[in-house]
């Protein structure tokens, strides 16, 4: 079935490239980035895959036994334009013209230092002939990259104001995944980035680690009363333990003490080792408290407009105590 | 230097080389392919065009080339920093390398140097030919793509993708000899019988023929979009040269560089491999993850699928 997705996959990329997209980059002049275009064009396939998969798979449990029903939907048609830029247009540009040539210098740096990445399968030899093992070990890692990440976007207060963007929407759904700042986007490439040359990622493999994570991260914003149970809870994030990290309540007891709880990705092992697993069996609204209005139920331009206003909010905090935070310069209306 | 101890078996290498000497495989023909994106090894056996195996190899499997005794292959994994060298009678792998993200690699004539250039990572690396040594490790701007070597083994020529470059290396010293641009992003590279130098330049249609003391330009041979890279026959009056974009081989007659026939080969047509006989060009299609095997006579096509992005090709 796998094999057969992949086929289809692969002829669609090898078509759309060599008919279409090589002949313009040969007009343009641009033929040394034909190896990269051709890659991205897998990445946005797969990504397309991903975004059909979750519809046809997370959709109907929307239908089935949705946490909440709205009678205006236009915040949700937001999260739809966000899925659609950041994961089929933004994203895979970021990654493969920016990233993944600083990436290459950085790790380029290296090799004339003498360091050159170990890969896991040098390291842990029995891996060699279990390509798939390898791939759920990296994922594993990055996985753990991504609790730290989360937990440093809820405690730094210029990248909450940042995140806050992905926060801010009181109609969760399993489009809400991508709705996130795009400096946000770039920043948490970065990070599991470098964190995937660290450890010896393929370069060819990080883009479908992605997706992986993408897949499970759709599920976990999904509008659906479906919890995994007491034991359920620590092997996978679903979407009423996710929820619980979204609850706009979720700075008072009992979703958590202080900054927030749940923040897991995928496995919610991270979230029992360090403290911060909250199994609580409730399916609390999501939002950000201090944030209504217009400002979250607008458009994808001026959300990301609002991002940037919160982002400066929080730096001049930063710079000058005095000054208010980004909570308190845009209050709820 | 590193070497690890893993110990890979081709198996169907293996057998296929026990196979092709037994009675009755004469004329029978193995086709060992490199799938860059799928981190796999496909082996074709023409008896009926198929794939009849695909192993898993390590990270980003590019080109491979013979050793000039032709006991082993050298399989350059970029993506995996490593040679696997692979005997060639049985099949079975001798050795891993460590070596940084090596693209293209190359012996020297005299097999004194052993050169691999870095695409990914713009840097070429010159090795000792016997030991694998690192004995040079040169910057490069930017993409160093295909290698080429002066018939008496001093110099090393570079393409240079990335900057539409072309750049003479004196391999004992490592430094550069001379840098020009070429042609709108050069690929393929190969030094002629009668020494000149001719480079594929890919992000136009023709072929650059390459003073190689200087780096001037003698003439271009239009062939076809997207020229990319060369095979010279056996008998070296014939020169075979992929055209990416226009899903083509032009042959040209390697004496006069003229163009006699153009051959299709849909796919993005990459490295190329004659079989045993001369009869057949077997060409990579890089973009549809197929080979294509051309007729030379007949100009009849066959296409056998296989991995990702499939990228080096070995025929025996």
């Amino acid at each position: 079935m796998f094999d057969a997705v992949q086929r289809i996959i692969e002829e669609i990329q090898g078509a759309v490239f060599e008919t279409a997209i090589q002949p313009a980059l040969f007009q343009l002049g641009l033929m040394d980035w034909s190896e990269d275009v051709f890659d991205g064009v897998e990445f946005a396939l797969y990504g397309a895959l991903a975004v059909a998969l979750a519809y046809i798979l997370f959709r109907p449990l929307e239908l089935w036994r949705p946490v909440e029903r709205w009678d205006e939907r236009r915040a949700v048609r937001t999260d739809i334009v966000y899925t659609l830029i950041h994961r089929l247009g933004v994203v895979p540009a970021i990654l493969f013209v920016v990233l993944a040539p600083l990436g290459a210098m950085i790790d380029s740096y290296s090799r004339f230092e003498g360091y050159i990445p170990p890969e896991i399968e040098q390291l842990v030899t029995p891996l060699f002939h279990h390509p798939f093992a390898t791939f759920l070990v990296y994922m594993v890692v990055l996985d753990f990259g991504e609790y730290w990440r989360h937990r440093l976007q809820h405690r730094l207060p210029w990248w909450w104001a940042l995140h806050s963007v992905h926060h801010d929407q009181r109609q969760m759904t399993l489009w809400s995944d991508d709705r996130n700042h795009i400096l946000d986007d770039v920043l948490a490439l970065i990070w599991s980035g470098t964190l995937a040359m660290l450890i010896g990622v393929p370069p060819g493999e990080y883009p479908l680690l992605l997706i992986g994570f993408r897949l499970v991260e759709s599920l976990s914003h999904t509008n659906v009363q479906l919890g995994f149970g007491r034991i359920g809870s620590t092997l996978l994030v679903g979407p009423q333990f996710h929820r619980v990290h979204h609850a706009i309540e979720h700075a008072a007891a009992p979703y958590d003490r202080s900054r927030g709880c749940n923040f897991a990705v995928i496995l919610p092992i991270w979230d029992v080792i360090f403290g911060t697993w909250r199994p609580v069996a409730s399916y609390p609204r999501t939002g950000v408290a201090t944030l209504a209005g217009p400002t979250i139920r607008c458009g994808y331009l001026r959300h990301q407009w609002e991002g940037f206003r919160r982002l400066f909010a929080a730096l001049a905090h930063l710079v000058d105590r005095r000054r208010v935070d980004f909570v308190a310069a845009f209050p709820a209306k | 230097m590193l070497f690890s101890s893993r110990s890979v078996v081709f198996t169907l290498i293996a057998l296929l080389g026990a196979a092709s000497g037994m009675p009755g495989a004469a004329g029978a023909t193995t086709a060992v392919v490199l799938n860059s994106d799928d981190d796999s090894l496909s082996v074709i056996d023409s008896q009926n065009y198929k794939e009849i195996s695909r192993t898993h190899v390590g990270r980003g499997p590019h080109h491979l080339i013979e050793t000039r005794d032709g006991r082993t292959l050298i399989i350059a994994m970029s993506g995996s920093n490593e040679l696997v060298l692979i005997d060639r009678a049985s099949g079975v792998e001798k050795q891993r390398v460590t070596a940084s993200d090596p693209y293209q690699i190359g012996f020297s004539p005299d097999g004194k140097w052993f050169v691999a250039a870095s695409l990914r990572l713009d840097h070429i690396d010159i090795y000792d030919g016997q030991t694998y040594e690192l004995v040079h490790r040169l910057p490069a701007v930017s993409m160093p793509s295909h290698i080429a070597f002066s018939p008496d083994s001093k110099t090393a020529f570079v393409t240079l993708q990335g900057t539409n470059g072309l750049v003479s290396i004196d391999l004992a010293s490592g430094k550069v000899n001379w840098a020009v641009q070429v042609g709108r992003t050069p690929a393929g590279i190969i030094t002629r019988p009668g020494g000149t130098l001719l480079v594929g330049v890919m992000g136009s249609d023709y072929v650059a023929e390459v003073d190689p003391a200087t780096g001037g330009i003698i003439k271009k041979i239009v062939t076809g979009n997207g020229a990319h890279n060369f095979l010279l026959s056996p008998d070296g009056k014939r020169l075979y040269v992929s055209n990416r974009v226009a899903g083509t081989i032009s042959v040209l007659n390697a004496d006069t560089l003229e163009v006699e026939n153009t051959l299709q080969a849909p796919g993005g047509p990459d490295d190329m491999a004659l079989s045993p006989d001369g009869q057949q060009l077997w060409v990579t299609g890089r973009w549809r993850a197929w080979v294509n095997v051309i007729e030379l006579a007949s100009g009849s096509l066959k296409t056998v699928p296989v991995g990702r992005s499939p990228h080096g090709i070995f025929v025996y």
